[in-house]
């Protein structure tokens, strides 16, 4: 599972809805964020208009969510007013409370909404507490109705960063129906831990994401490369928080360029979403690239990067922190806190609830070894195509990860071959390390350590391994009971040839009036050309 | 009952005794590298075996929801051997690796000028290292061969508390424990030690600094006589905080923290390997195709 690329409505201001859910279907967004209010939608429309909308997201194949961010609906004169921050706000509470109802009528589950600017004069502290009694019975009423509230935190506002919206989620007790909505764009202008540490924070109550590209210096939203966002940086980070709802461009000032924008932005995304290559030097096959047979949505079904890989690409805090400015400045000096790194930063499975012995998507350490492979890397950290010199200043590197291959444990195995799918995927592989790379899943495969074997099935095997070695890895792991959701690019790369042994090894099960395991019918099911 | 076996050869000893040593409360394990009754008459033996235990047998452990850790070095009876002698060189970057909680077994054999130096020699990465160490006492002419095992440890520096004696009995237990080192006993079926002797001087000696294992190798042994001890300690009156005491608390302590004591993530006791949500293995014969 992974999230859903959509689009704001808001963006869409020039166009009415029909046309408007139409180009947002046929551009390729998976997902519809739509701003309950002029000019798209009026809040109390008669049943039978919310019918026609709800059918029609349907048909696009949309999931929809709702936002409330509408300017002058509820006062003609003060844009977002009345505020829930404000002494007076029945008008607010009301648009809200139906906001909930119609996100119920139309099949969403999420409405977005936001605090308030702080009026002049007023007092912060009781503007807090007016918010905090009104969200109380918002979120009552919200939970009645199966909608999760997304509060969004804005610059300017009295709910203006991530902290704030938790401590606000906390002090009512961190209500499930209550959540909260991170604007990617906002992280550069007011977190102090920029996207990534928002993000992070979030996690645990993350129910919407907007994202556009922004000034650091002020809020102002605009289209992708127009801002100071590193695009590609804040999608590791999105993908490192386990997130799997919508995530809706939010560029409210452009409707004047909104067909343009929608394929731009549905670009810009795609480009700079770390994704499998399927094109490794070493195929005997070619597929199809993914991007030329697109169906609508598609981008919501592309591989993540797996949790392993994010978590290495996220910024590294503490100990960990401090042993990538040793190892970057030296790389000679990798080997102590490769070693050392699982009783520093602990063994945790990154995704405990799924997969408890971190096979599958590993585990804090492997990310954290990953990490150190990565900073030992010249270049790697830029995340663009500049190929590494392997012989950087003195430090042969191949021979320095095979080393710490050899003379690893399993932990250590794990981490270099973590590293080498991180260095897959901000493209900093240079020939000699694709080739190392080669040679230790050779090795890895070999083993019947499934932790080894899923470590050997991510990001590099589906770029670089032949496709007999990769066929053998992916039945490989069946046979140990490992989920196929260890292997990157796995519908990129299972062909017929995959799908007979599948099916052979199915037939053999049956024989033997043995089980199959559910994983082979992911397999045998693939009919495409080897 | 819940056993750490600080002393056990776990590479000899077969899959029933990882599922018998379960069921009897064990949940980890302490496996220090020793000879293998075949010379090895090469260092790359070795690399191969000081990898085996914190690589496969650690994983074949853990596939029975048993915690396995490692006491890396080179032994008494090889240190006399100048084709071994070069494993010095590689045992320093074993001492930082995961599950390795102390330096040894280490220690003389039959006390000759090879094995002091031997012995001087991991000491002194012991203290590097920041590990204890882990001595076994000779066979023959042991209360010589303990009396000098102290004289060396205190020559090198390390404190009597970062290092256990093993393979004691009624006549150098004294000794060890006047030290201020971790007395340390082997319960075998015939030699060394047994469950009611070892009783006997738990009396006599009290729990303190006290360390029961079964030291079972791929000689006549027996995997559960620390769980074996426990029972009969029980029997002779101890409480079930003593023995916890003993079988569990006091290791945990003497070898400190390195060790991984969190229960295996996935394992379910009374299952085979490899339930549906876990890793498979191949421990298993029999459902592999």
């Amino acid at each position: 599972m992974t999230w859903t690329l959509g689009y704001g409505t808001n963006g869409l201001g020039d166009h009415p809805l029909p046309q408007a859910l139409d180009l947002i279907a046929e551009t390729g967004y998976g997902a519809v964020a739509l701003t309950l209010g002029f000019p798209h939608l009026d809040p109390w429309a008669e049943p039978d208009e919310l019918h026609r909308v709800h059918r029609r997201v349907d048909a696009l194949g949309l999931t929809l969510v709702i936002e409330t961010g509408t300017r002058f609906l509820l006062d003609p004169r003060r844009k977002h007013a009345p505020a829930l921050v404000d002494a007076e706000a029945d008008a607010r509470v009301a648009y809200l409370r139906r906001a909930v109802q119609v996100a119920e009528e139309l099949g969403a589950d999420t409405v977005q909404f936001f605090s308030g600017v702080l009026t002049p004069g007023d007092d912060a502290a009781a503007a807090r507490d007016r918010l905090l009694h009104r969200l109380g019975s918002l979120v009552d009423v919200a939970d009645r109705h199966g909608i999760r509230l997304a509060l969004e935190p804005e610059p300017g506002m009295v709910v203006e960063t991530v902290a704030d919206a938790l401590a606000i989620r906390a002090a009512l007790g961190d209500p499930t129906a209550l959540g909260l909505t991170v604007d990617i764009g906002h992280c550069l202008v007011v977190e102090s831990g920029g996207v990534a540490g928002a993000l992070a924070a979030a996690a645990p109550a993350l129910a919407h994401v907007q994202i556009d590209d922004m000034p650091s210096s002020h809020h102002e939203h605009r289209p992708f490369g127009d801002g100071d966002l590193d695009l590609p940086a804040a999608l590791i980070a999105l993908d490192a928080t386990g997130y799997t709802g919508v995530v809706s461009v939010e560029l409210p000032r452009h409707s004047w360029d909104a067909p343009h924008l929608l394929r731009h932005s549905h670009d810009a995304i795609a480009r700079a979403r770390p994704s499998t290559p399927t094109q490794g030097a070493a195929m005997t096959s070619t597929t199809p690239s993914p991007a030329s047979t697109a169906p609508p949505g598609s981008i919501s079904r592309t591989d993540p990067t797996p949790p392993v890989v994010a978590a290495a690409l996220a910024p590294p805090t503490d100990w960990l922190a401090e042993a990538i400015g040793v190892v970057h400045q030296d790389p000679r000096r990798l080997g102590a806190p490769f070693a050392l790194a699982a009783r520093r930063v602990g063994r945790d499975a990154l995704r405990a609830d799924h997969d408890p012995g971190g096979v599958v998507f590993g585990t804090v350490a492997d990310a954290a070894r990953a990490a150190l492979v990565v900073a030992a890397v010249p270049a790697a950290d830029t995340g663009s195509a500049r190929r590494p010199d392997p012989h950087t200043g003195g430090v042969d590197l191949v021979d320095t990860l095979r080393t710490l291959y050899q003379q690893g444990d399993t932990g250590e195995r794990r981490g270099v071959l973590r590293g080498l799918d991180a260095l897959t995927v901000v493209d900093a592989l240079s020939p000699e390390l694709i080739a190392l790379g080669q040679e230790l899943a050779a090795d890895a495969l070999r083993t019947n350590d499934p932790s080894l074997v899923a470590a050997a099935t991510g990001p590099f095997a589906a770029a670089h391994l032949d496709q007999h070695t990769w066929r053998h890895a992916a039945v490989k792991l069946v046979f140990q009971q490992v989920s196929l959701d260890a292997v990157a690019g796995l519908a990129d790369r299972a062909d017929a040839e995959l799908a007979r042994m599948a099916g052979d090894l199915a037939a053999e099960r049956r024989a033997a009036g043995r089980p199959v395991p559910d994983d082979l019918a992911r397999i045998a099911g693939q009919q495409k050309e080897s | 009952m819940r056993i750490l076996d600080p002393h056990i050869h776990m590479t000899s000893r077969t899959t029933d005794d990882y599922e018998a040593l379960y069921a009897a409360g064990v949940r980890a394990v302490v496996e220090p590298a020793f000879w293998l009754g075949q010379p090895r008459t090469s260092v790359g033996s070795f690399v191969d075996y000081f990898d085996a235990l914190i690589g496969w047998e650690r994983f074949r452990a853990a596939q029975f929801g048993i915690r396995h850790h490692a006491t890396i070095g080179l032994n008494p009876k090889e240190a006399n051997d100048p084709r071994c002698r070069e494993v010095l060189e590689v045992i320093p970057r074993y001492l930082t690796k995961e599950g390795v909680v102390a330096v040894g077994e280490l220690g003389y054999d039959a006390m000759t000028p090879q094995e002091d130096q031997v012995f001087a020699a991991q000491l002194a990465m012991a203290l590097d290292a920041d590990l204890p160490a882990l001595v076994h006492t000779p066979h023959r002419d042991k209360l010589a061969g303990t009396r000098r095992t102290l004289d060396v440890v205190r020559e090198a520096g390390l404190t009597p508390d970062r290092v256990l004696v093993d393979h004691l009995n009624e006549t150098t237990v004294g000794l060890v424990r006047d030290a201020g080192a971790w007395a340390g006993f082997s319960i075998y079926p015939d030699t060394k030690m047994d469950e009611v002797r070892m009783v006997a001087i738990l009396r006599e000696y009290g729990l303190d600094r006290m360390i029961v294992n079964s030291a079972a190798d791929w000689g006549r042994s027996d995997p559960l006589k620390t769980w074996r001890t426990g029972v009969t300690m029980l029997e002779a009156g101890f409480t079930e905080d003593e023995v916890d005491q003993v079988l569990w608390r006091n290791p945990v302590e003497f070898f400190g923290a390195n060790l991984i004591l969190d229960p295996v993530p996935g394992f379910i006791a009374g299952q085979a390997p490899a339930p549906a949500e876990f890793a498979g293995s191949s421990v298993l014969r029999g459902v592999r195709a």
